[in-house]
């Protein structure tokens, strides 16, 4: 059970009504509608460095997941790993990332090998995070990227210290690939 | 000139500011929109809250000042704030006027001749039907009262709140009737009708609504700012949210600018070019 109301449509405040007009905005969307004027920055930025830009899908959901693992953020992981899926990831590839089999034997990719540890050395504790970034990206693929373990490390400890639930649809989903 | 001043000015944005200075009272009535009652958790505002979002209000352009509750006057040094904050804008406080006695009444003599009005409630002429909705012997306490803060040289307006139909014609002449005997102008009288939001609900009272029948008065509590003072409400002792506009009190134009935002359907962050964030 989560650690705060996750407000439902009738208690939605005004300025977190558009994101309930599809339907159920998830659990992060209804904790964060408590503060609202929080939400209405944040949902855009998080859509931003999270969501569809330069950098492909792919590449996105290994950093995001592969942060959420070493964060331990049951939330992010059990989530990401549906969008990793839909992203095109393999199960053994998603294994791998979340640290349940080892990274080399999934990822042929030398170029995906020195990313992940790149993203070990970011999120990682202390100074680990002075790791150089992969050679082959260019320096705005380094920020975006930067910012994205950044970004996920913040909602892996939002999500973790409000204990916020996994959806039921997406536990089915993880149930049936054998990846709850 | 402010956005705000501007939107103001223009009619876009009501003029008035509602603080609730805290949610307990001495009453627990029947419609209350807050669960009031004493020993529900007060929620008060404090004194240089109140004085400092007035002043913000100022800046910013708003002409007026609201003080409800709960029950204002419990707490002691309310007519030394209401000195204050109309310092700063003319103000008008809701109150059940039952406290106006002995020693709670001397204070208010400071009020005598500052832009402030005291409102009260009055729901029927007949004792009976008025102490249905507020209590026992509240009518009684309240006519008592109206007459002593009259006498002290203070504005009072009575407001009248009453379920659709229940107050007929002859009742309504017989309630002018007594407000004028009482001192208080027709112009100092309004009726107004149940709305269903709080204890009114469980009550199985009032009127529904949509947010957009509300005039969008910011309204500003312990718990945020709102976007009328039918915002706050309270049911089975949680907070409604559905009005809620912003967390942030402080400053003032954050919840001033977000209230404007969605009064005129902008998109986020276009005020921010205006100052008022």
């Amino acid at each position: 059970m989560a650690k705060v109301e996750l407000l439902d449509a009738d208690q939605a405040p005004l300025l977190a009504r558009p994101n309930y007009r599809g339907g159920d905005p998830g659990p992060l969307v209804a904790a964060l509608a408590q503060v609202p004027e929080l939400l209405e920055v944040a949902i855009p930025f998080l859509n931003m460095v999270l969501g569809p830009s330069s950098i492909p899908a792919r590449t996105k959901e290994l950093v995001i997941l592969r942060t959420s693992a070493r964060l331990g953020c049951r939330f992010c992981v059990q989530t990401h790993t549906v969008v990793a899926l839909d992203a095109g990831l393999s199960t053994d590839e998603v294994r791998a990332l979340r640290d349940e089999a080892p990274i080399d034997p999934a990822f042929a990719s030398p170029a995906e090998r020195d990313l992940l540890a790149w993203v070990d050395g970011v999120a990682g504790p202390g100074d680990a995070g002075r790791t150089d970034p992969p050679a082959a990206l260019a320096d705005h693929e380094v920020v975006e990227l930067t910012m994205l373990v950044g970004a996920t490390m913040m909602l892996n400890r939002f999500c973790t210290a409000l204990a916020l639930p996994t959806s039921v649809g997406h536990l089915k989903r993880l149930a049936a690939e054998g990846l709850v | 000139m402010t956005s705000i001043a501007e939107a103001v000015a223009n009619g876009v944005l009501p003029g008035r500011v509602w603080l609730y200075s805290n949610y307990r009272c001495n009453l627990a009535c029947t419609y209350c929109l807050t669960e009031s009652a004493p020993g529900v958790p007060n929620r008060a505002l404090t004194v240089e809250d109140m004085v400092g979002i007035a002043t913000e209000a100022a800046q910013l352009g708003f002409t007026d000042l609201g003080v409800t509750g709960g029950e204002p006057f419990l707490a002691a040094t309310m007519p030394d704030t209401l000195a204050r904050l109309s310092d700063v804008l003319p103000v008008v406080v809701l109150t059940n006027a039952t406290l106006f006695v002995g020693p709670r009444l001397e204070p208010m003599r400071a009020l005598a001749g500052r832009p402030i009005a005291v409102q009260t409630s009055l729901d029927s002429p007949e004792p009976e039907a008025n102490d249905e909705y507020r209590g026992p012997d509240n009518f009684a306490k309240v006519v008592a009262a109206i007459p002593r803060l009259v006498e002290l040289g203070i504005r009072v307006r009575i407001a009248t709140t009453v379920e659709p139909g229940r107050l007929d014609e002859d009742a309504h002449a017989r309630l002018c009737s007594l407000h004028r005997s009482l001192g208080v102008p027709d112009e100092d009288h309004l009726v107004r009708p149940v709305i269903r939001r709080g204890r009114a609900t469980d009550s199985g009272m009032g009127q529904d609504f949509a947010p957009e029948q509300l005039p969008a008065e910011l309204t500003v509590t312990a718990d945020g700012a709102f976007w009328s003072p039918f915002g706050p409400t309270v049911r089975g002792g949680r907070l409604d949210t559905d009005l809620l506009i912003t967390r942030t009190t402080r400053p003032l134009a954050t919840a001033a600018g977000a209230l404007l935002r969605l009064v005129q359907g902008r998109p986020p962050g276009t005020d921010a070019t205006l100052a008022i964030r």
